[in-house]
């Protein structure tokens, strides 16, 4: 298990990239800059307020840092033949996979935490209320919903040769899973009235399948956490279970998990 | 138990061959040469014990590990010198030793080794200033991190000059007296004759012949050739010297002026009796091994 040596030295050699540098400050200021705007437009802000105000900032931005994180980390060093000396020193392909997503997937948990942290004590202070449990499972809840675009973007830089499919294929994912599929509710909704299997607005298997983006995921999660949302289509009182915020979190913690350990059991069968 | 054992070691892309069910052992403590052309399989088959290549029949086992199913086993035993390679850029030639040293769990001074290997003024450089040479210099440092029992390098002199080269191996034999198998692959029929017990050679992903120097000498069948100066060649009859038990043959070459014979290795004494005998003088000779090139177009079928 040397997984540690490689995510530090790989930590390291982000830090050491002005650009990454550049990256993970601005999302830990974008924190900051919410938790400065909220008690500008709410009297007596309380630090479940935090999550909603920051809510579109969030699955805009940590998507962006989680796939410029990942994507190159593995095909980069395979192609330039890093990957040959790493892995002639005893590592297994594991401890790679592993190390880089601790690695990366750190600065981004310090990013995003420093970012949290800073931008509740500014709710807090003066005139608003510091929640500990809510500030502290916020926190988690983000870490992990920018964990699943490091192993995401991680899982794609696993499974080529070639670093443009790799770039292509992460930013690819970006703009369909961020961009693109948020928007397309309407679309389904004359699609499916179409063949018959809907009339008025999506059922709710489709408004499971739809909303099952990280980043809707993320949405619902903040929403009924932290929001205090009681109705819409998914939260709303007569809604599926499936629907909830509940299943949303595990399904969000399924992200994070499930692409890059089909991605590391891809990498683990091949040549290099 | 054997350093290495490969057994039927067979590895396909495609329709392409690279490897031809390969049995190859190495005993603990040999120096051993893997020779071929470009080309031949010898990468494939480095990177099959290191794993980056899984055959698609046989197996190979370090010292009892199976490179595939206990693969970081097999390489905590190993200091490899890969093959196309490529340095952090923008870590320091100690950085990367630290690298090696935490990598394998092992103590030591980073300079210690970058003295060994020569780079020491570079040493906090950023490995991305290295030329070649360096380059080399500092994986081989990498390599021998941790006093490995088996080293493997991969084609090693590549980018280094003559004395680096020399470098190189003076640093095989101290590590071979330290008790490590060497296992060093290249296309420099030279390079292996200088530090080898044993060689085998690649060809086509098939090996075709594996023995001592000497021993592949005498399976090619050449003996000695004799290049003998006189000083009246007329005198010379070459039926005379044929007849002398041992010689193959002989005859008279006239750029230079000099009788060539062909014969085994303990028949030269006898030619220069003989022909002293018939009262030639016999004023320089030279002797001449088959070389290494002609064995190794010999089994690789370069000369076709």
């Amino acid at each position: 298990m040397t997984w540690r040596t490689i995510a530090k030295k790989d930590a390291r050699a982000v830090l050491d990239s002005r650009t990454f540098r550049w990256f993970l400050g601005i999302v830990a200021i974008a924190f900051v800059f919410g938790g400065y705007m909220l008690p500008l437009s709410v009297e007596a802000p309380t630090t479940s307020d935090l999550p909603s105000s920051m809510v579109d900032a969030v699955t805009l931005l940590l998507p962006l840092l989680g796939i410029m994180l990942g994507y190159k980390a593995i095909v980069g060093e395979r192609t330039s033949g890093r990957l040959n000396l790493l892995l002639s020193l005893p590592h297994s392909r594991r401890d790679v996979v592993v190390g880089k997503l601790v690695g990366r997937g750190g600065l981004l948990a310090v990013a995003v935490s420093v970012g949290i942290v800073l931008g509740a004590l500014l709710v807090y202070y003066p005139f608003g209320t510091l929640e500990p449990l809510v500030l502290a499972s916020y926190l988690l809840v983000t870490v992990c919903f920018g964990l699943a675009f490091v192993g995401i973007a991680l899982a794609i830089s696993t499974l080529t040769t070639s670093e443009h499919l790799a770039t292509a294929g992460a930013f690819g994912t970006f703009f369909v899973l961020v961009v693109v599929w948020p928007q397309l509710q309407p679309l389904f909704s004359v699609a499916l009235e179409r063949v018959g299997l809907a009339s008025g607005g999506l059922p709710e298997w489709a408004l499971f399948v739809h909303g099952a983006t990280p980043g809707l995921l993320y949405e619902r999660v903040v929403e009924g956490f932290y929001g205090g949302a009681s109705d819409g289509p998914y939260l709303g009182p007569d809604a599926a279970w499936y629907l909830g915020e509940w299943v949303a979190l595990a399904l969000l913690i399924a992200w994070a998990i499930v692409p890059i350990t089909l991605g590391y059991l891809r990498f683990q069968s091949t040549d290099l | 138990m054997a350093a290495i054992q490969a057994r039927e070691v067979s590895k396909r892309y495609g329709t392409l061959t690279a490897l031809d069910r390969v049995d190859l052992t190495v005993e603990e403590g040999e120096i051993f040469g893997f020779l071929g052309p470009n080309g031949a399989g010898k990468s494939t088959m480095i990177n099959v014990f290191l794993d980056f290549v899984r055959p698609n029949t046989g197996q190979v086992e370090i010292f009892g590990h199976d490179c595939q199913r206990a693969s970081v086993a097999a390489r905590e035993r190993m200091g490899v010198l890969p093959e196309g390679y490529e340095l952090y850029d923008r870590l320091t030639g100690r950085q990367h030793v630290l690298f090696a040293m935490e990598s394998k769990d092992a103590g030591g001074e980073p300079m210690e080794i970058l003295e060994r290997v020569g780079i020491e003024d570079a040493a906090d450089r950023k490995a991305g200033g290295y030329s070649k040479g360096m380059a080399q210099r500092l994986v081989l440092g990498m390599a021998l991190v941790g006093e490995p029992d088996l080293l493997i390098l991969d084609e090693p002199t590549t980018g280094l000059d003559p004395r680096g080269a020399r470098a190189m191996r003076e640093i095989i034999r101290e590590e071979n007296e330290r008790g490590t198998t060497i296992f060093f692959s290249s296309h420099i029929l030279e390079q292996v004759e200088a530090v080898c017990d044993r060689v085998g050679i690649l060809h086509d992903g098939e090996l075709a012949a594996i023995d001592t120097i000497d021993g592949l000498r005498q399976s090619v069948g050449g003996g000695t050739k004799l290049l003998i100066t006189v000083d009246d060649i007329e005198r010379v009859e070459v039926g005379r010297i044929e007849a002398i038990a041992g010689v193959e043959s002989a005859w008279i070459e006239s750029e230079p002026s000099q009788i060539v014979v062909t014969c085994s290795n303990d028949a030269k004494m006898d030619v220069l009796v003989g022909l002293d005998d018939v009262g030639v003088d016999v004023l320089n000779f030279e002797t001449e091994e088959p070389s290494l090139e002609d064995l190794f177009v010999e089994y690789t079928g370069g000369g076709e």
